[in-house]
Order: structure tokens, then C-alpha cells, then sequence
């Protein structure tokens, strides 16, 4: 005799047993979908923030003196502009040499040394402070500027992003007039590198704050990331360049030019034997 | 419908051999011609094999009872496996013969050799389950045929016991070999069908629907002996329903849950 409700029991069971695969597959393909929605959100969604840092990025603006025709109408630009002339003519002339300089470099090839760290132990730099700086009285008034103060210039300098503002600067260019090249949000731009640094220690990235802190000026930071590039990595050839590039314009010519020496007895640089000459020559202040 | 009717289409799918209920079905017709055509050809051996529950037992049924009537033919559904037995067997049912003591083989082949045949026809033995007979006996068997005073049919499952007869030397006097398979869909509608038409069924025939079929189609691969077990259930299950709650059953068509319910019960599905 069939146990009838019994049976129905037992199917009900098998019909529940017999949908679960479906709501498996169901479940799965609806927790794929919406990771992969979300996931096509979150791509899109940084792009879109690249895209504005990309738009945020500083832009290089010409800024010219302005000509006696043209004052009346760029009463605002003027003053910004001014104050950029003045800037201008504290930076030294020697840093656009040092850029071609650098650009030089990059073509020049580099040897493995693994002993040099120990032949230059015995000089070990040290690292520049806030001490330090304040107690170099000899460095030149302009070279010497408070970073603070410097950081100030800086923004001064930046002009808000607007193309019609841009356009209505080139329009007004004097070809006598000379050139100042400034970057919207450098310091930012460098903070953010310097943060990367801390984290990471990429050599790279010390050579690169060492070098924009020499175009910026200040050489002190410029003497320490070079110095820290050197330590982490002895070979890098640019590295010693701002090295001793900095130590010259702290007014520490017989160091830049020692170390300039050892490095060159090392690694035969042309690059370094170059900027010695210079330095030796006077050429180099 | 009456509760009557379920339960005389429950009881056609009984699972039990008989000639009577024999469902000619056109493969399985064609099968049964051939063979028969086989049997009046002076063969030694028909290799009958199958999966079980493709109908060999039903087969050899049917043909024993439709060659009962004119030639001498023995049927055994259920294999003798003492040799001794065997023999004496046989001979009582071929020749009348009953001998009391031991027959070997030697002393029955002798029997064999020296009987004149009665007429053209040569007696012919249906062996169901051969697969059981051990492979000695199985020699005895082929050598009985190499006699030819007796032919004999063979159904056996697909089991190692096929691979012996298959061996060179026992290929040679196998005049045919004939395989049966399990119904396909088609031939599953028409076996039901004819079943329930039957016993004037024709209402639960109607109800089998396509899709019905195809459902008990796939649950039984379309094997004969779990087909009557699953519709033997199923109108077990309309019995209990016409008795108990009859507004649960749909006399259109046959209920899916039912035959889910009968497949749970019957084993066919693992719930």
C-alpha cells in the first residue's frame, strides 16, 4: 500500500532539491553582474578623476612684460607679472645652464660600483636642517630664501587656469621681454612626490625632488635628496651632479669640487668631469 | 472517472511475463520476424542479449508460444545450472525420456546422435538467463549444437559470459545474433497506449500526453521493466487519489508530480 503523503512530502523535497542549482546560478550570475557593474563603475570613476588631475595640472604659462599699450587693459595680470620679472631675476642664470646640463646627462651610461659608497664613508655629508640652514650666513641672499617665503613666491606666481587669460597673455608678448616658465601647483605636485618617497624610497623619486628643488632654488633640500639618492643608489650620475651642483651654490665650492673628484676618479663621468671644469673655470657659480 | 478504471490500468503494467500481454511493436516485430526467419534456417545457435528490461524473456515468450503449436520447442526461463539436471531435463522434454540415475554429457550426446529427427523441424531449446550457465556448460551447449539435432535460441544480459560467446569458435555457430535495446520515445507511446487499449483503458490511454511520455521517457531510458513498474505506481497513485481526494487528479492529462512522486517511490529518482 502507498504511503501516499508520504510520497508527497518526498517530492516536495526533490522540487526544492531540483530549484536549487537554479537559484545557485541565479544568485552567482546576479553577484557577477553587479561585481562587474561595479567594478566598470570604479574603473570609469577614476578615469574621470585622472582626467580632471590631468585638467587640475599646472600649465605652463608665458609671462611676459607687458608694454606700456597693453598696461591699461591687464591692470591684473601686470602686477602678477611683475612680481614673476622679479623672481626671475634672483633665480641665477647658471640654472638654465644646469638644465641643459642635466639633459646632456641622461644620454650618458652609467657603470655598476659597489665600493664607492665605502671610498666616500669617511666624508659623510651631513643632512642640511632647518639649523643648518639658518646658520648658513654666508650663502648668497637670493640662493638662501626661506622655503616658506619660497613657497609663497610660488603661488604668487601661479596664474588661475583660464585658456581666454592665456590667450590674451600671448597676444601681449614682447619679444624683448624675457620668458619665466612656472608650473600651477609645483609644490603640491612635489609634496605629493615626497609623500611617494617616504613610502617607497624609489631612488627616482629623490633625484627628481633633489632636481626640482635645485630649479627651484632651494639648494639645501636639493644638497639632501641628492644625498639620499646617493645613499640608496651610489651610481646614479645626475645625482652627484645636483650633489655637487647644490654644494656650489651653498657657497661650498671646495667640497663640490672634492667630491666631484672622487666621483670622476670612480666612475670617469664626463658629465662630472665637465661641471669640475666648469667649476674650476669659474664658469659654474 | 471511476476509481475502477485506474485500477485496471494499474494492473495491465504488472510486471510479469506473459505472451498474452505481448506489444507488437514495429521495431520489436521486425525483430521477432527475423528471428523466426533465423530458427527455419539450419542455424546451430541465436545469441538473444540485451540490457535487462529490453523485453529477452518476453521475446522468447512470445515465441515460444507462438512455435509451440507446430514444432517441438522448449522454453526455460530460469537456467538449470546442474549439469546432471540439465541433461535429464532435456531429455525427458525432447525425447520423453526420463532416466532416473545420472545422465552426463557423453551418455545425453549419444542420446542425441541416435534420435531421428521427427519430420524437417528440429526441436529448439529457448534459454533465458544464459548468462548464468557457467563456461563449461556453455562448451557442452555449442557441442550439442554441432550435432545439429537441436537448435538453440540464448538470451543473456550484456555480461562477461557475451564476451565467451563471442570467442572465434562460438561466433562460428551463431547464426545470428540479435540485439534489443530499450523503447525510444515514440515506441514508449504507442507500448503504453496499447497496453491501457487493452483492457479498454482508452480514457488513462488519452491522458498520456507527449509530454507526459517524454517525461517517463526520461526517467526510465526507455526501459521496458521500469516503465511498468513507474505506470503500475503512477495508477497506484491515481487509485489513492479517486478514493481520497478525486478533485486532485486532472482527467486531461497525466500529472507531472504524479509521475515524479511514482519515480521517488519506485527508485528512479533519488529523493
Amino acid at each position: 500500500m502507498l504511503n501516499v503523503n508520504d510520497l508527497e512530502a518526498r517530492h516536495k523535497k526533490y522540487k526544492i532539491k531540483s530549484y536549487a542549482p537554479y537559484f545557485v546560478i541565479f544568485a552567482s550570475v546576479t553577484v557577477a553582474i553587479v561585481s562587474i557593474t561595479s567594478f566598470i563603475l570604479y574603473n570609469s570613476k577614476i578615469e574621470i578623476d585622472i582626467e580632471k588631475e590631468e585638467q587640475n595640472l599646472p600649465v605652463i604659462v608665458q609671462k611676459i612684460e607687458v608694454t606700456s599699450a597693453t598696461k591699461e587693459k591687464n591692470e591684473t595680470l601686470q602686477e602678477v607679472e611683475q612680481k614673476t620679472v622679479q623672481e626671475a631675476a634672483v633665480e641665477p642664470v647658471a640654472a638654465k645652464e644646469d638644465i641643459k646640463a642635466e639633459q646632456k646627462q641622461e644620454k650618458v651610461s652609467l657603470f655598476p660600483s659597489l665600493d664607492f659608497m665605502g671610498k666616500i664613508g669617511s666624508n659623510n655629508q651631513v643632512y642640511y636642517t632647518k639649523e643648518t640652514i639658518s646658520t648658513a650666513q654666508k650663502v648668497p641672499k637670493e640662493i638662501t630664501i626661506d622655503i616658506k617665503q619660497e613657497e609663497k613666491k610660488q603661488e604668487e606666481k601661479i596664474v588661475p587656469k583660464k585658456v581666454e587669460k592665456i590667450e590674451e597673455v600671448a597676444i601681449n608678448i614682447d619679444k624683448k621681454t624675457p620668458i619665466n616658465i612656472a608650473r600651477k601647483d609645483e609644490q603640491e605636485d612635489l609634496s605629493h612626490v615626497i609623500k611617494r618617497f617616504n613610502v617607497n624610497h624609489n631612488p627616482a623619486l629623490s633625484l627628481f625632488i633633489a632636481k626640482k628643488y635645485y630649479q627651484l632654488g632651494s639648494y639645501e633640500q636639493a644638497y639632501n635628496y641628492a644625498l639620499m639618492t646617493n645613499e640608496i643608489n651610489s651610481n646614479i650620475e645626475e645625482s652627484w651632479i645636483i650633489f655637487s651642483k647644490s654644494l656650489v651654490k651653498m657657497d661650498k665650492k671646495d667640497k663640490a669640487v672634492e667630491t666631484l673628484k672622487k666621483y670622476i676618479s670612480h666612475s670617469s663621468s664626463s658629465q662630472a668631469k665637465q661641471l669640475l671644469d666648469e667649476i674650476l673655470s669659474g664658469k659654474f657659480k | 472517472m471511476k476509481p475502477s478504471i485506474y485500477e485496471n490500468s494499474r494492473d495491465v503494467f504488472l510486471d510479469t511475463v506473459n505472451a498474452k500481454d505481448y506489444i507488437q511493436l514495429e521495431r520489436v516485430s521486425t525483430i521477432y520476424q527475423s528471428l523466426k526467419d533465423s530458427i527455419e534456417k539450419p542455424l546451430k545457435m541465436v545469441l538473444l542479449y540485451g540490457k535487462p528490461g529490453t523485453g529477452k524473456s518476453m521475446f522468447l515468450s512470445k515465441l515460444h508460444h507462438n512455435l509451440i503449436s507446430s514444432q517441438k520447442v522448449c522454453l526455460y526461463k530460469t537456467p538449470i545450472l546442474d549439469e546432471n539436471e540439465f541433461f535429464k531435463i532435456l531429455a525427458q522434454d525432447l525425447y520423453g525420456i526420463s532416466y532416473e540415475g545420472e545422465l552426463n554429457f557423453t551418455q545425453f550426446i549419444k542420446v542425441v546422435e541416435n534420435k531421428e529427427l521427427l519430420g524437417t523441424t528440429i526441436p529448439l531449446i529457448l534459454l533465458d538467463e544464459a548468462q548464468l550457465y557457467s563456461t563449461p556448460m556453455m562448451e557442452k551447449i555449442r557441442l550439442l549444437s554441432d550435432t545439429r539435432k537441436v537448435k538453440f535460441v540464448i538470451a543473456l544480459h550484456k555480461t562477461e559470459k557475451e564476451d565467451i560467446i563471442a570467442k572465434e569458435h562460438f561466433q562460428t555457430r551463431i547464426w545470428e545474433s540479435i540485439r534489443l535495446e530499450n523503447a525510444s520515445t515514440s515506441e514508449l507511446k504507442i507500448y503504453i497506449q496499447k497496453k491501457l487499449m487493452k483492457v479498454n483503458c482508452i480514457d488513462t490511454a488519452s491522458m498520456f500526453t507527449q509530454k507526459s511520455i517524454n517525461l517517463v521517457h526520461k526517467l526510465t531510458d526507455g526501459n521496458y521493466r521500469d516503465v511498468n513498474k513507474l505506470v503500475y505506481t503512477l495508477f497506484d497513485i491515481y487509485v489513492y487519489y479517486a478514493n481520497n481526494n478525486p478533485n486532485k487528479i486532472n482527467t486531461s492529462e497525466i500529472s507531472t508530480k504524479f509521475i515524479e512522486m511514482s519515480a521517488i517511490h519506485t527508485g528512479l529518482i533519488d529523493a
